[in-house]
């Protein structure tokens, strides 16, 4: 126990390393581009808009009420396909820097969660002036969005321990998460709503863990109302699983990491 | 006061003979009781104890594959998984490889910065140092341009300029580690002369006896993971020498 209170004071200490990485992620991204970091908002602003045209004619609804609805699921769904996609190599992509000097490895995990968090809000502000302009209201439910968006951060980074530190193990890992996570995002009620499917796959999509959190957004964006309890409480209860299994098998496995690389 | 303890030191690697095992591989050997395995065992470091106090300058010599380099990345921390202990007292510097966590695309500033807080520095301690590293690595002209377009003489003496602008407790050498023209060789030098001498532990691999005999007032002799000899450095390094006959 102290020795893992002596790990979280020694993460605390190396922030400064942290913040240069989450620097260096970004800054990368649009060195050297016309248009910078606005690229990182073009990419799934118009991904969205061509999603929100076609789908809303697919399942013929009013363009406005499902592009809101989109925005609304499609912001955690990507952050989260991202965070587990980007951490399946993140130990392999650092292994120069792992083998030649001693960093505290859940910086590397941590820093793609938090580049990507970034992202993530600085998309979000974009999409909400959208929504406001496509008839959207302010309403106090809101409010609710920042603890939306902690109970996500921490879900997938526990999700990213977990993928991360498997796939050093398993290399496979890599290309059989970004299939499932193709699959997944079918069985996430992003494109549609979580009830209106009904049938042979409903439980499939009422057991997948990622199906909360998309409803943590979906509800304060798309119908103003604060997500109920017994949400709030799955949601809660799928993230503590998933961090302490992450930091579970972190603190089990992470003096290895460097054995397998 | 600096120290470092090591006692019964085992570090173990794992060779495989083909590969790392696939996921497919991993479960079918859970089914195969007597399966033989595909890996040998191979002790890089094998029950190794010895103490070093403040003070001291060790040298550790021995051919290849002796355990030398693995033995300081232990000492530093890189390895983690052993048996028996080491305890460490005081700021340790390792400078097994520098340049290490730079990043191309970034310019020698930015670099300064990113690899500085690698090394452990701090924000303000790096805000402070960063004057002196530009100008004794002589890159003030090309400190704003990324390193990718760097010379290897310019890449190694920002590294190396960097590596060596803290004064720690402990310094950790892997090598005397040379680059660009002869004015910097000598320059260098004489930075990493002063970088010893200021340090309370040294403690350093080379191949190069004469270099171990000048700078160290002790030498631990390894072979394949095993203490030979500990003593002053005349007489381990002429047994060394006598040995490798």
């Amino acid at each position: 126990m102290s020795n893992d209170k002596y790990r979280l004071a020694e993460l605390y200490a190396k922030r400064n390393i942290l913040f240069r990485l989450v620097a260096q992620q970004i800054i990368l991204r649009y060195r050297r581009t016309a248009l910078g970091f606005l690229w990182t908002l073009i990419n799934p602003l118009m991904m969205m808009s061509v999603m929100a045209l076609v789908f809303s004619q697919l399942f013929k609804e009013d363009l406005k009420t499902f592009a809101i609805a989109l925005f609304a699921g499609m912001i955690p769904w990507n952050f989260f396909s991202s965070v587990v996609s980007q951490s399946t190599t993140v130990y392999i992509n650092n292994e120069g820097l792992i083998k030649k000097i001693y960093i505290p490895k859940m910086i590397f995990p941590l820093s793609i969660a938090c580049g990507l968090l970034i992202d993530a809000i600085a998309s979000f502000f974009i999409l909400f002036i959208i929504i406001l302009g496509l008839g959207g209201g302010i309403s106090w439910a809101h409010l609710f969005l920042p603890v939306s968006f902690l109970l996500l951060f921490i879900f997938a980074f526990g999700i990213a321990l977990i993928i991360s530190i498997a796939t050093v193990y398993f290399r496979d890992l890599q290309h059989i998460v970004l299939i499932f996570l193709q699959g997944l995002f079918f069985l996430t009620p992003v494109l549609y709503k979580s009830n209106s499917i009904g049938g042979k796959v409903a439980w499939l999509i009422d057991i997948n863990p990622v199906t909360p959190f998309i409803a943590l957004f979906k509800m304060p964006l798309t119908e103003s109302i604060v997500p109920t309890v017994g949400l709030i409480l799955r949601a809660a209860l799928t993230t503590f699983l998933a961090i302490s299994l992450g930091l579970f098998l972190y603190v089990r496995l992470q003096k290895k990491i460097i054995f397998r690389l | 006061m600096s120290s470092i303890h090591v006692e019964n030191l085992s570090i173990k690697f794992r060779i495989y003979h083909d590969r790392s095992p696939s996921l497919k591989e991993y479960f079918a050997n859970l089914l195969k009781r007597n399966a033989k395995p595909s890996y040998s065992d191979f002790w890089a470091i094998n029950n190794l104890s010895f103490s070093i106090n403040a003070g001291e300058r060790v040298g550790i010599i021995g051919h290849n594959g002796a355990g030398k380099s693995t033995l300081l990345k232990a000492i530093c921390r890189i390895y983690e998984t052993y048996e028996g202990s080491i305890s460490i007292g005081g700021r340790i510097a390792p400078l097994l490889e520098i340049g290490a966590g730079f990043h191309p695309e970034f310019t020698g500033r930015e670099n300064i910065y990113l690899n500085g807080s690698i090394l452990g520095y701090s924000n303000g301690e790096l805000k402070k140092i960063e004057p002196e590293v530009i100008a004794f690595s002589e890159l003030e002209e090309f400190i704003d341009m990324p390193v990718k377009y760097y010379s290897t003489g310019m890449y190694m003496r920002l590294a190396f300029s960097l590596a060596t602008s803290m004064h720690p407790d402990i310094l950790v050498l892997d090598e005397i580690f040379s680059g660009g023209d002869a004015s910097f060789v000598a320059k260098a030098r004489n930075r990493m002369l002063e970088l010893i001498d200021k340090a309370n532990i040294m403690i350093m691999v080379s191949h190069d006896h004469l270099l171990v005999k000048s700078l160290c007032d002790r030498i631990l002799w390894l072979d394949h993971g095993r203490l030979v000899a500990d003593g002053a450095p005349d007489e381990v390094t002429e047994q060394y020498l006598a040995g490798r006959k």
